[in-house]
C-alpha cells in the first residue's frame, strides 16, 4: 500500500518536471526565432525606388542622356529618342532589366517575386510582374508631379 | 509506535521532496542563467548589425560620399563616385572614421561582374573597395544608391549615373 503511494508521488514529480521542460523549451524556441533578421528591409525598397528614378538610360534627346524619371515623362509625352527609338520602349527595357538584375528571383533565392508599377493620373502606364506572390512582402511608394500631372510608382517585392 | 514511525517517514519525504524540488529549481535558474548570459553576446553582435544598417544610409549621404550639387539638384542615395575613388586613395587617413571593418560600392546595373576598381580601371569595373580591414567581419548590411559620375562624350561632359549597393561591415568580435 505504502509502496504504491509513493509510485504515485513519483510519477506526479515526473510529469511536473516533464511539464517544465516543455514550458523551457517552448519559451527557448520563441527566443531564438524572434532574433532575426528579415529578409528584406523597408529602407532597400524605398532606397531602390529612388536610386532607379536617377539612373541615366541610353536614351539621348537634344540636351542629354535621360534619367528613368525624365524617361517617365518623355514617354507620357509620346517622344522619342534621338536614335528614333520609342521612348517607352526603352523605359520598359530598362526597367526589366535592372529589376531584374537587383532583385533575382529565379533558383533558390530568398526573393520570390516582384511587381513595378507606374501610375499616371490614377491610371496604370506599367507594371512589370515577375515570380510568385506570396504573404510577405514589402513596398515601397514614390510619387512626384509635373504641369500638374500626379506620377505614383509603386514596388513590392515578395519573399 | 506505528504512528510515530508513519509520522517520521511522511517527514523524511517531504523533505526528500522539498531537496529535490530545490535541486530542480536551482537547475532551471542555472539554466536560465547561461542562456541569458549566452545571448548577450548575440544581442552585441545584432546590435553591430543594426548600427551598420543605419550606418549604411548614414553614410552613403555623408559629405564624403554623396553627390551633394555636383549633378544638379540634391539628390538622396546618390554617391559621387569620382569622389569616392580619390576618398579610397586616401583612405589610410580615415580607417577609425566610421567604426567599421569594410566599406564597398557594388554595381548592380549595368553588372561588371567582380572587376575591383583602380584608377586603370575606373569606368569598367564592378566594385569600389573603399575600406577593407584585415579582421573577421561581420554579413555586410546593403542599401540602393545611385552610382554618379561626370562622363566626357564628344568632347562634352554629362552626368552618368548607374545603380549600385552599398555595403558595410562591422567587425565580428565574437
Amino acid at each position: 500500500m505504502k509502496n504504491k503511494i509513493g509510485q504515485e508521488e513519483m510519477v506526479g514529480f515526473a510529469l511536473i518536471m516533464i511539464m517544465v521542460a516543455v514550458i523551457l523549451l517552448i519559451f527557448l524556441s520563441f527566443s531564438l526565432k524572434s532574433s532575426g533578421k528579415e529578409i528584406v528591409e523597408s529602407y532597400e525598397v524605398e532606397s531602390f525606388i529612388e536610386s532607379l528614378l536617377q539612373y541615366t538610360s541610353d536614351c539621348e534627346d537634344n540636351l542629354e542622356y535621360l534619367s528613368i524619371q525624365k524617361l517617365i515623362f518623355d514617354c507620357n509625352d509620346d517622344k522619342i529618342c534621338l536614335d528614333e527609338r520609342n521612348t517607352c520602349d526603352v523605359l520598359n527595357l530598362t526597367l526589366k532589366d535592372i529589376i531584374k538584375e537587383s532583385w533575382n528571383v529565379e533558383g533558390d533565392t530568398p526573393i520570390k517575386g516582384y511587381e513595378f508599377k507606374i501610375i499616371i493620373e490614377g491610371e496604370e502606364m506599367l507594371l512589370i510582374k515577375e515570380g510568385n506572390i506570396t504573404k510577405s512582402y514589402k513596398e515601397a511608394m514614390q510619387d512626384f508631379s509635373r504641369r500638374g500631372e500626379d506620377y505614383e510608382l509603386f514596388f513590392k517585392t515578395f519573399y | 509506535m506505528i504512528k510515530r514511525k508513519k509520522a517520521q517517514l511522511k517527514i523524511q519525504q517531504m523533505a526528500f521532496m522539498l531537496m529535490a524540488v530545490t535541486l530542480f529549481f536551482v537547475m532551471v535558474g542555472m539554466f536560465i542563467l547561461v542562456f541569458k548570459f549566452s545571448g548577450l553576446k548575440e544581442s552585441a553582435t545584432l546590435i553591430e548589425e543594426k548600427n551598420a544598417m543605419l550606418l549604411v544610409t548614414k553614410l552613403a549621404n555623408s559629405p564624403e560620399f554623396s553627390c551633394g550639387e555636383a549633378f544638379g539638384s540634391n539628390r538622396i542615395n546618390c554617391i559621387d563616385s569620382d569622389k569616392v575613388m580619390m576618398l579610397k586613395g586616401k583612405i589610410a587617413k580615415y580607417s577609425e572614421f566610421w567604426g567599421v571593418a569594410e566599406i564597398k560600392i557594388r554595381k548592380i546595373y549595368p553588372n561588371n561582374e567582380n572587376i575591383i576598381c583602380t584608377p586603370g580601371n575606373y569606368g569598367n569595373c564592378g566594385i569600389i573597395e573603399v575600406l577593407s580591414k584585415d579582421v573577421n567581419k561581420l554579413p555586410p548590411a546593403s542599401n540602393f544608391v545611385s552610382l554618379c559620375k561626370k562622363e566626357s562624350y564628344n568632347d562634352e561632359f554629362y552626368d552618368k549615373c548607374e545603380l549600385a549597393r552599398f555595403m558595410v561591415s562591422s567587425e565580428d568580435k565574437r
